[in-house]
């Protein structure tokens, strides 16, 4: 199954990505820094923890990664042949 | 079902294909395993790949045809001082002068995804196996030593030597202990829009020159210059590509609010910079948006710059190498570079029946002294607009652009340039002519529509006199610098001499001789005008054939 997005115009997502973007809750402090870089608005704070809302418009650029300083991302590739692609990069 | 190979090469981006062809050239059992679906379906940027990567690169490249979209001869800087009131200085100094331009390049504008497409198609030719939508979770480890891949399927595949290729996140590397995470001050995400725009109006509104901006913090029309970046725009065959690009991190530690930042900026730029509200605001359709991060400034941090590049049965290629350059955030040269070193050094030790860190730490050292790869990866001129911004000086903002994008950037790339030329002519003198086969050869097909795979307009051949009066010439220079090869000892200590001087030499010279050696282009402009349409006439007309370099020697990797 291919997903586009209104938003983001000329890239589609293969699903079946699996769970590639993991936060670990014990290690989240709340900064938001996640939320700041995240362009394709992945993620959001509950009680002061980030969660994952949806990976459906993530284009695997990994920030989210980067910038969380406390290591609470997991970050992986999304299973082989699925997630983001575009024919204009 | 486990097979095993010579060499495994994870990913299929600019590097990573160009490592399995040479090792398939030399006969390797060869993989090229690629995370996505299709070759090309994560590449996202705007590109120029300059000239350096098409002369010092693969010799397959440089006397192949690999698409790309149209040929770059300059840069223009917009320096946006006040944007309300429409102050805007210009530095456009950094050109490829006619009548050379538009034929002689000083880098060719791409598609990722088509060409990275064409280099793996060019590896497959070669023997190389490719395997797609394949993503390698880990390595096998025997006793210190990478022994080989395992998929998100689990499949175990053997090798001698893995080439890692997978691109600046380095999970794999992280993983291996190679190396590793990079710190978020030296990853820069880029936002990119893709526009169609019809090619008679790319032509008229930027001919051949890519449209970079560079603005103070508080005009939020470019990226804060306090962070250290930037926005250009790449115009393709038929499109462009606009992209803002930003550090994760500043240098005192905050992460910017990314999301809104880009959208203002963008909101800023497209209804408030004059050429961009006037001439292409009308003209243009968007067509995607994306965005990728890279890496900028790991090559200026002496830590991550000295993480290895090899372990036990492993090598790392490109952007995981930390091998993106700074100034043009343009880490293709680098890749193909390192890639033919590794794909080198990989054959040598598969041959010795060493695989082992200390046969491996061979690759370095030639990394650590190719002179393009390190200037590359050290330069500053980006990283100071910081500086400039801190203290709003703007005779550093200008000296910093100039010596970045600007004429001035020939006292910093002259020497690695001319070592490195003069090493290739030491080893191949034909390579000159090679060159500037390349060249025309490579604007003939420019005119060539890759999409419909037709010539935007007829090619004719031209009397077949003046044809070989062009290859006399040719044959002329390479006759020449055959002879003077003779005296190679003498002729490379002097050269080489020459070269490391250069930089120094222009430091002192250049600001002088610059205001007149403009003038003495613009004087001349007529005349390189009609001369510049004769020329073009003439490649336009002339048979392909006469072009094409028919038995080309792989190109020497130097150390």
């Amino acid at each position: 199954m291919v997903r586009t997005s209104d938003k983001f115009p000329g890239v589609e997502w293969v699903e079946g990505t699996g769970d590639f973007i993991k936060i670990n809750d014990e290690k989240c402090t709340g900064c938001a820094n996640c939320i700041k870089v995240c362009l394709g608005s992945c993620f959001e704070i509950i009680s002061q923890k980030a969660h994952i809302k949806s990976l459906e418009t993530c284009m695997e650029c990994a920030s989210c990664w980067y910038v969380c300083v406390e290591g609470a991302i997991n970050f992986n590739w999304p299973q082989g042949g699925t997630g983001y692609k575009s024919e204009w990069g | 079902m486990n097979k095993e190979y010579d060499i495994i090469v994870v990913g299929a981006g600019f590097g990573g294909p160009v490592a399995a062809k040479l090792c398939a050239d030399a006969g390797l059992k060869t993989l090229l395993i690629e995370r996505s679906e299709n070759v090309g379906d994560k590449v996202i940027s705007g590109l120029t790949i300059p000239f350096y990567g098409f002369i010092f690169g693969p010799a397959f490249i440089r006397d192949g045809n690999p698409p790309f979209e149209r040929p770059s001869d300059g840069i223009i800087n917009y320096i946006i001082k006040d944007i309300e009131n429409g102050i805007i200085d210009i530095d456009d100094s950094l050109r490829v002068p006619k009548p050379l331009s538009p034929i002689v390049a000083f880098g060719y504008n791409t598609y990722c995804k088509p060409f990275c497409q064409w280099e793996a198609k060019k590896a497959i030719q070669a023997g190389a196996t490719l395997k797609t939508s394949t993503t390698v979770v880990d390595f096998i480890k025997e006793e210190g030593f990478i022994k080989g891949v395992i998929t998100d399927k689990g499949e175990q595949i053997r090798s001698k030597i893995v080439i890692d290729a997978e691109g600046s996140q380095g999970l794999l590397a992280i993983k291996a202990g190679v190396r590793e995470k990079y710190p978020p001050e030296t990853i820069s995400l880029a936002d990119t829009y893709d526009y169609e725009m019809a090619k008679e109006n790319i032509d008229k509104i930027f001919g051949y020159t890519v449209k970079m901006c560079w603005g103070w913090d508080e005009q939020k029309i470019a990226p804060p210059l306090g962070y250290g970046n930037g926005l250009m725009v790449w115009p393709y065959r038929n499109s462009l590509h606009f992209m803002q690009d930003q550090c994760l991190r500043t240098d005192q530690k905050i992460v910017p609010n990314l999301k809104k930042l880009f959208d203002e900026y963008h909101k800023n730029i497209t209804s408030k910079l004059p050429w961009w509200k006037n001439l292409v605001a009308p003209r243009i359709k968007l067509r995607a948006r994306m965005w990728e991060g890279f890496e900028i400034y790991v090559g200026l941090n002496s830590t991550l710059r000295n993480y290895p590049n090899y372990t036990n049965g492993m090598i790392l290629i490109g952007d995981v190498a930390g091998l993106e350059g700074t100034e043009l955030c343009d880490g293709v040269p680098a890749a193909w570079f390192s890639a033919e070193i590794a794909a080198e050094i990989a054959i040598k030790a598969i041959r010795a029946n060493d695989t082992s860190k200390s046969f491996l730490s061979k690759y370095n050292e030639k990394i650590k002294k190719h002179p393009i790869i390190q200037w590359s990866i050290s330069a500053k001129n980006r990283y100071n607009l910081r500086i400039a911004q801190r203290e709003h000086d703007e005779e550093k903002l200008k000296k910093y652009i100039h010596d970045g994008w600007g004429l001035g950037s020939l006292t910093y790339f002259t020497t690695p340039f001319l070592r490195l030329a003069f090493l290739f002519i030491r080893d191949d003198p034909t390579i000159l002519t090679k060159w500037m086969k390349m060249y025309f050869r490579y604007y003939q097909n420019w005119i060539y529509d890759f999409k419909t795979k037709t010539y935007q307009e007829k090619t004719h051949h031209r009397p077949l006199f003046k044809q070989s009066l062009f290859l006399t010439g040719l044959k002329l220079i390479n006759l020449w610098v055959k002879l003077f090869s003779v005296f190679k000892k003498l002729y490379t200590k002097t050269l080489i001499n020459l070269a490391d001087n250069a930089n120094s030499y222009l430091s002192k010279k250049l600001p002088k001789m610059e205001p007149r050696l403009l003038k003495l282009v613009s004087l001349m402009d007529p005349i390189s005008e009609k001369l510049s349409k004769r020329l073009i006439e003439f490649v336009k007309k002339a048979d392909p054939e006469i072009f094409k370099v028919p038995d080309y020697k792989r190109g020497a990797v130097h150390g």
